[in-house]
């Protein structure tokens, strides 16, 4: 019976545990039920206790910019901000409740911070340790979680800040935010800067440089940037972890660009242009453009601008091979002779032609005073053609033009266009400017001196590009071909898409009247305007250039006399078998006669010293001999 | 010929009220003699303590592949950083100095390159 009893208590005990179990149980579904359905809770909190699932965007590699050797042009390259919580352990030491203890812990705070800003005037350059620390001070006083203490420092330099008092403890005790961005570098500096271009928020570049044509790096920005990526990101036990059950789209990194810059060459001509023109302080710019004859591959390219805001040193501002149209004077002779030669109307360099006093017949043109030196020099009243180019006479290709075009200047003009100087191409920078030809059926334009004053290089506007690419094709036989500046797009070394040779005109002339044009240009520098590049390792073909830039106010010189001097350097080389061609122009500020500013001057000098250089680095000219 | 209800509408409320009775008297279980189906019941909390598990398994696998992604970032850090270092010492003007530091007289070459040719080829 007693037994009985016991069961029953313990029966009794289990079953009041169980009610109360399932009383409970009854409870929790019941408040489960309450907060799926009903409750709605208080936005404050709601934040903090729902997993947040944010976007991130996952940022593709900017592809390269290599040279035609594959060497880095331009890359990108991971740069460190690095930014102070200065409120860190604050309410910390704040809550500590013997003020003594409180007090020596913030001041030891304080003490470590000015050694780290201490420490960090020797890592970055420009830090004024005594003002940091003030800084620090005043911005732990006043709350400040943001402070920046240093900007744009490399990896190394990162991880020496890293290492410093009180950053030595990390970001939740000593207030360290780093932050990495990339920008752009260049390992070669300055050099090719404007073919290479610029990225528009490179916060690595000084703001001055980020303006203008973005070069390379803006016209091929699609292909080099590739195709941002995006994830979302949930937080979990784990730190923020991919979310698998949002989308996810992979990032693609840009592709890299091989150009055909060889920038051994490129340093050479940077070199050698520099050398010329530092010194020369009423020079305003210049520009110098190598190209490959048989490819039209752009080797090197120079483009230095004055520029007052670093102390008017020479920098790459402006792309002048292809942004400026002016009139190209002498060099545009070329153009005359390989058109009458072309036509037929003289058989040879040496047929003559009256003198005439330097008189232009049947025109209103300027008597060429040079023609009346000739006269009295040589005694005679006659110039061969080879002669008239040799000293580059006006008179001479004035007279070619009328005499033979008068009827037809139509012909000259379509002949002129035949030669890709009228119209632009495809070029692989922005900017290529369009040469300008008087239209002899614009009567507006086109007066009884244009025919004349176009034969030797005046009323018509041509940017060095357009005249460079002219005489490639006399180098190359008469085969014009279109310049280029990007070899192929690549994508982990393997091509993408391969650029390459594409010809403009299959035949500009006969490879006879080719072979003509390159003893007339031998004899300019030879014997004629260019007799600097005699001097040169290997034989120049080419022609000197000197025009007058329109002063301010109208005119070709200003109330004093001076003159805005244009001078330029066009040809090609080794004159017996071409490999390159090459542009040099130079462009100054009104200044009174300067013959270094002329064609023959600074242009020819620096042709010589970068032929000088590629014929003795460039591997096809090497010469062979057998072992004795 | 239709077919004879066998159960009514008071039905339900029967089993509802011996269901509610079972419950307070702790042996629905028993009464719904759940006995046989124990396996399926340990099976089915076998595969939701799997799930859980693997659940946490991948939690902690992400959490990997992110401390994976912020190494490998780092290391492409120190890639980019060493082939710019490797790219500015490549520079020629770089080389000729450093050789000049060294105490080589090289110099840039003068002439075209002279290959000797062996054996006549």
């Amino acid at each position: 019976m007693e037994d009985r009893n016991k069961k029953d208590r313990i029966g009794l005990v289990l079953y009041v545990f169980y009610l109360a179990m399932l009383v409970m149980a009854v409870c929790v579904a019941g408040k489960i039920v309450y907060f799926q359905l009903i409750w709605h809770p208080e936005p404050k909190i709601a934040g903090p206790l729902t997993p947040s699932v944010v976007k991130r965007t996952i940022e593709p590699v900017r592809g390269n910019i290599l040279d035609c050797n594959g060497r880095l042009l331009a890359m990108s390259y991971p740069v460190y901000d690095i930014r102070m919580d200065c409120t860190v352990r604050k309410n910390e030491f704040a809550l500590i409740k013997d003020p003594e203890k409180s007090r020596m812990k913030e001041s030891e705070w304080l003490r470590k911070s000015e050694l780290m800003a201490e420490g960090l005037s020797h890592l970055v350059p420009g830090t004024d340790a005594a003002k940091l620390s003030r800084q620090i001070a005043a911005g732990r006083k006043d709350g400040r979680k943001y402070l920046q203490i240093a900007k744009g420092v490399d990896r190394k330099t990162m991880l020496a800040i890293k290492e410093l008092p009180l950053f030595n403890e990390g970001a939740n005790r000593g207030g360290i935010i780093v932050e990495p961005r990339n920008i752009r570098k260049y390992p070669y500096g300055r050099i090719a800067r404007r073919t290479i271009g610029f990225v528009r928020d490179n916060k690595g570049l000084p703001e001055e440089e980020i303006k203008g044509n973005p070069g390379l790096e803006g016209r091929y920005d699609a292909l080099l940037h590739g195709t941002d990526g995006r994830e979302y990101l949930r937080v979990s036990d784990r730190g923020r972890v991919r979310n698998y059950d949002s989308a996810y789209v992979r990032a693609i990194d840009g592709n890299d660009l091989r150009t055909t810059i060889n920038i051994d060459f490129q340093s050479a001509a940077d070199k050698a242009l520099r050398a010329q023109i530092d010194s020369e302080k009423t020079l305003n710019a210049a520009c110098l453009v190598l190209m490959e004859v048989k490819t039209g591959a752009i080797r090197a390219m120079v483009n230095l601008s004055r520029d007052p805001s670093r102390g008017g040193s020479f920098e790459e501002i402006s792309n002048h091979a292809i942004g400026r149209r002016y009139e190209p004077g002498s060099i545009f002779k070329t153009v005359t002779l390989l058109s009458v030669l072309s036509d037929g109307y003289i058989k040879s360099l040496d047929e003559t032609i009256p003198t005439n006093h330097g008189v232009v017949k049947d025109t209103k043109m300027r008597q060429d005073v040079h023609i009346l030196d000739w006269e009295r020099e040589h005694k005679t009243h006659e110039i061969s053609i080879r002669d008239g180019f040799k000293i580059s006479s006006n008179y001479v290709f004035g007279t070619l033009a009328v005499q033979n075009y008068a009827k037809r200047p139509k012909q000259y003009v379509e002949k002129v266009y035949s030669y890709g100087l009228g119209d632009n191409f495809d070029f692989d920078l922005e900017g290529l400017l369009t040469p300008s030809i008087p239209n002899p059926a614009n009567k507006e334009v086109w007066s009884n001196t244009t025919l004349g004053t176009m034969g030797f290089g005046y009323a018509t506007e041509e940017t060095p590009l357009h005249m460079l690419t002219f005489y490639n094709a006399i180098a190359g036989k008469g085969r014009m071909v279109k310049p280029y500046l990007v070899e192929s797009i690549e994508k982990n070394g393997n091509v993408v898409d391969r650029r390459g040779t594409s010809v403009l005109n299959a035949s500009i002339c006969t490879r006879a009247v080719a072979d003509t044009m390159t003893r007339a240009l031998l004899s300019v520098t030879e014997e004629g305007t260019a007799k600097v590049l005699r001097k040169a390792r290997c034989k120049i073909a080419g022609k000197t250039g000197t025009s007058f830039g329109i002063v301010a106010g109208g005119g070709y010189s200003d109330v004093s006399g001076r003159k805005k001097y244009q001078g330029t350097f066009v040809g090609y080389f080794p004159a017996e078998d071409p490999q390159y061609s090459v542009i040099c122009a130079v462009f100054s500020d009104p200044s009174y006669t300067n013959y270094r500013f002329q064609g023959g001057g600074i242009p020819a000098a620096t042709v010589k010293e970068l032929a000088d250089y590629v014929y003795a680095n460039d591997p096809r000219f090497r010469k062979e001999a057998d072992k004795k | 010929m239709e077919e004879k209800r066998k159960w009514k509408v008071s039905d339900i409320s029967e089993i509802l009220r011996n269901g509610f009775n079972a419950i307070i008297h702790g042996n629905l279980l028993l009464r719904l003699n759940v006995g046989k189906y124990f396996m399926h019941i340990a099976y089915t909390f076998l595969l939701f303590w799997i799930l859980i598990f693997e659940s946490l398994m991948a939690e902690n696998a992400l959490g990997k592949v992110e401390r994976g992604k912020e190494k490998l970032h780092e290391m492409e850090i120190v890639l980019a950083d060493k082939t710019f270092e490797a790219a500015m010492s490549s520079r020629r003007s770089a080389v000729i100095d450093k050789l000049h530091e060294l105490g080589s007289r090289l110099e840039e070459p003068q002439a075209p390159a002279t290959v000797i040719k062996k054996n006549g080829r």
